[in-house]
């Protein structure tokens, strides 16, 4: 009658067999142990599929992983929402092409020229041009209205790397609303995205603090 | 049999679903690509890649097929390949000191399952498993080299592979 310290002692010891590397009377004695445990013997048999993996891994490759960048999920939430942009321009041109073949049928081409009209062929997206900037620096920055405010796409470049930007909108009588923060990094070719609560119909400028340097853009 | 995860979230039809995809998965995807394609802006545009495909495939995702973690892996699968094929056509020399992995995919992603999970369980255990199995050393040695009894390695060895198989299974991993 095996008793379950018997088993632990035993068990301790398949791991060792299960890679090959048991000898002598322990490996002679585990053997017997085996043939009248069950249960020793299916935790063996749990165990040889693990030890059937170990050789494809490259104990080189066990330190640290490395980490995704922290501006990676913003890049691809910024890839998403620029595919939805995509997608709805792709159905509105769609729509707006039936409105135009349809005209056979007065009544339907009236009621799609009412969804055209209204539903906005135009794009709701406002671009901001910044004036007088130094020679070496870009900015652009896209408005798009949202129920909660205003969306702020920023791409800027030639301020040095790391450069802390700052971006505030200024609304009809001068009060200013922040939009956020972002860093420039060298080499980083995505907008920054970010949003303020003013809305978009009462945005009269958007301010960039970039470093020690102010640039405002109208809308 | 190697399958990945059992953690279906759902459709990814919303961006709130994608969000909590990324924050779930990201890192994986992120450490397997690394691996395959061995240099760090290739996987960030692999995992970047990864997420665009799913959100426009997201109606076609059916947690009852299979976890959200497969079908993102099956996904990166696909992109890992194309940018490889877009590499072979411009030769790239890997940064960092990160060297692609050169084996068939599949099997990088199995090797790459292991050593995330090595990564996984304990340092105690991670150190007897690579002193014994992977350089081949005498149990007695290592004893030595630790400062324990050769009982000590052999237990050792034997709860790190049952913690290997405990975090293969977390990683969704069945026979």
């Amino acid at each position: 009658m095996k008793t379950r310290n018997e088993c632990r002692e035993w068990r301790e010891l398949l791991g060792a067999h299960a890679l090959g590397q048991l000898e002598g009377e322990e490996r002679v004695g585990l053997e017997a142990h085996l043939e009248g445990c069950l249960e020793c013997r299916a935790e063996l048999a749990a165990l040889e599929p693990v030890v059937g993996m170990l050789p494809h891994a490259d104990p080189a490759r066990f330190g640290p992983a490395p980490q995704p960048p922290p501006e990676l999920g913003r890049r691809v939430a910024a890839t998403i929402e620029e595919e939805k942009r995509r997608v709805v321009r792709r159905r509105r041109r769609a729509f707006g092409g039936l409105a135009l073949g349809g005209a056979a049928a007065a009544i339907a081409a009236a009621v799609l020229a009412i969804f055209v009209f209204q539903g906005g062929s135009e794009d709701p997206t406002r671009h901001v041009k910044f004036a007088s900037l130094p020679n070496g620096i870009s900015i652009y920055a896209t408005l798009e209205p949202h129920a909660y405010g205003t969306e702020i796409r920023m791409y800027v470049k030639g301020v040095p790397s790391g450069t802390l930007c700052r971006v505030t909108l200024r609304g009809p009588n001068g009060a200013t609303y922040s939009a956020g923060t972002f860093r420039y990094r060298w080499g980083d070719d995505s907008n920054a995205v970010l949003s303020s609560a003013l809305d978009l119909s009462r945005t009269r400028a958007i301010v960039v603090r970039a470093g020690n340097r102010t640039f405002v853009g109208r809308t | 049999m190697i399958q990945l995860g059992n953690s279906a979230r759902g459709a990814l039809s919303r961006e709130r679903d994608v969000r909590e995809a990324y924050a779930a998965h990201a890192g994986e995807l992120y450490g397997f690509a690394v691996r395959s394609l061995g240099d760090s802006g290739l996987a960030e545009e692999a995992v970047q890649e990864t997420f665009l495909r799913a959100w426009r495939a997201g109606d076609r995702f059916d947690p009852k097929i299979g976890s959200l973690r497969t079908w993102l892996f099956a996904i990166l699968r696909n992109v890992v390949i194309d940018l490889g094929r877009a590499r072979a056509a411009r030769p790239r020399v890997a940064e960092g000191g990160i060297e692609p992995s050169v084996e068939p995919l599949d099997e990088a992603l199995l090797a790459w399952q292991v050593e995330e999970a090595m990564r996984r369980i304990g340092e105690d255990h991670r150190r007897v498993l690579v002193e014994t199995y992977y350089r081949g050393r005498p149990y007695a040695e290592v004893a030595e080299e630790l400062g324990v009894p050769e009982g000590t390695v052999k237990s050792r060895v034997y709860y790190g592979l049952r913690a290997l198989r405990v975090v293969l299974e977390e990683m969704g991993y069945e026979d």
